[in-house]
């Protein structure tokens, strides 16, 4: 089980950050990735893996401002 | 024969009567934090030129201005800048008019593209970071890289502000340290971008930095 933005999911554990984004159809250029509190850099979405119990928060962003 | 020094003067004022007099209104012993502060906004559009407004009338002391873009037409329903100021890069043309509104701030401008590599150099000097893009990536890259490099700078941010909708689902949120997060969170700019909502970003915005630079961190 893994918390994704306060939501218990399961079977996300063992997943790649870009697995576990593509999977969702997220856009992965406009969110920021927090684990356990700590922001995952981009250039560690193919390694780093979701493990049991981890915390992750989603920052996503929408287009408007400039 | 002796020479007469006649102290400068503004609007045919001494120049020391118009600064406090421009103040009369800001908030108690708000001078001295205002005055030292400075801010990098990045992007100086509906957002970055409302924030600007803002933080120039009140007085905070330095302001670093960064957009590579130049005005156009369709940028003025939203953005303050003039009819007469179309074609003219936009740090150029937003540094004009806030030096009309007060002549007493110190204002930088950089005319580029921010990119992760030139984010250090960029933002080194602020004491809070100001983002106002438009682009969803930019914002994205812009905080992965500040929570890099400057960790311990505050980073404002919006997210949100397009369409017709209530200004009331416009908030301030702070997920994490140092980070600031003004707009509604979904409106997308597709659904087109308008002053009075796009204020009201660029508003959160600029309170929240506001409340930063005083020390009152509260939402």
């Amino acid at each position: 089980m893994v918390i994704v933005n306060g939501t218990e999911e399961q079977q996300v554990a063992g997943q790649t950050i870009t697995a576990f984004l593509t999977a969702r159809e997220a856009p992965i250029d406009n969110i920021v990735v927090e684990l356990n509190g700590e922001i995952i850099h981009r250039p560690q979405f193919d390694d780093k893996q979701l493990t049991e119990n981890d915390r992750v928060e989603l920052i996503s962003f929408v287009g408007g401002g400039r | 024969m002796s020479e007469t020094i006649s102290a400068p003067t503004l609007q045919g004022l001494p120049l020391s009567d118009v600064y406090h007099g421009m103040k009369a209104r800001n908030v108690k012993d708000s001078t001295e934090r205002l005055t030292a502060a400075h801010v990098v906004i990045a992007g100086c559009g509906g957002l970055g030129t409302n924030i600007a407004i803002a933080l120039t009338r009140i007085g905070v002391g330095h302001l670093t201005l960064i957009d590579f873009d130049s005005v156009e037409l369709s940028n003025l329903n939203r953005q303050q800048f003039k009819l007469s100021q179309v074609g003219m890069p936009k740090v150029v043309a937003m540094k004009q008019n806030l030096q009309e509104f007060n002549p007493f701030v110190t204002i930088d401008t950089v005319q580029t593209e921010v990119t992760r590599d030139n984010i250090p150099d960029l933002f080194k000097d602020a004491d809070i970071i100001c983002e106002a893009f438009d682009n969803p990536a930019a914002k994205a890259l812009l905080l992965d890289t500040v929570s890099d490099v400057f960790p311990d700078k505050p980073l404002v941010m919006g997210t949100g502000m397009a369409g017709v909708h209530s200004a009331n689902t416009v908030t301030t949120k702070h997920p994490r340290p140092n980070l600031y997060i003004a707009g509604d969170g979904e409106s997308k700019g597709a659904e087109g971008l308008m002053a009075p909502r796009v204020m009201v970003a660029a508003g959160h915005e600029a309170n929240m930095i506001t409340q930063l630079i005083l020390g009152i961190h509260d939402l």
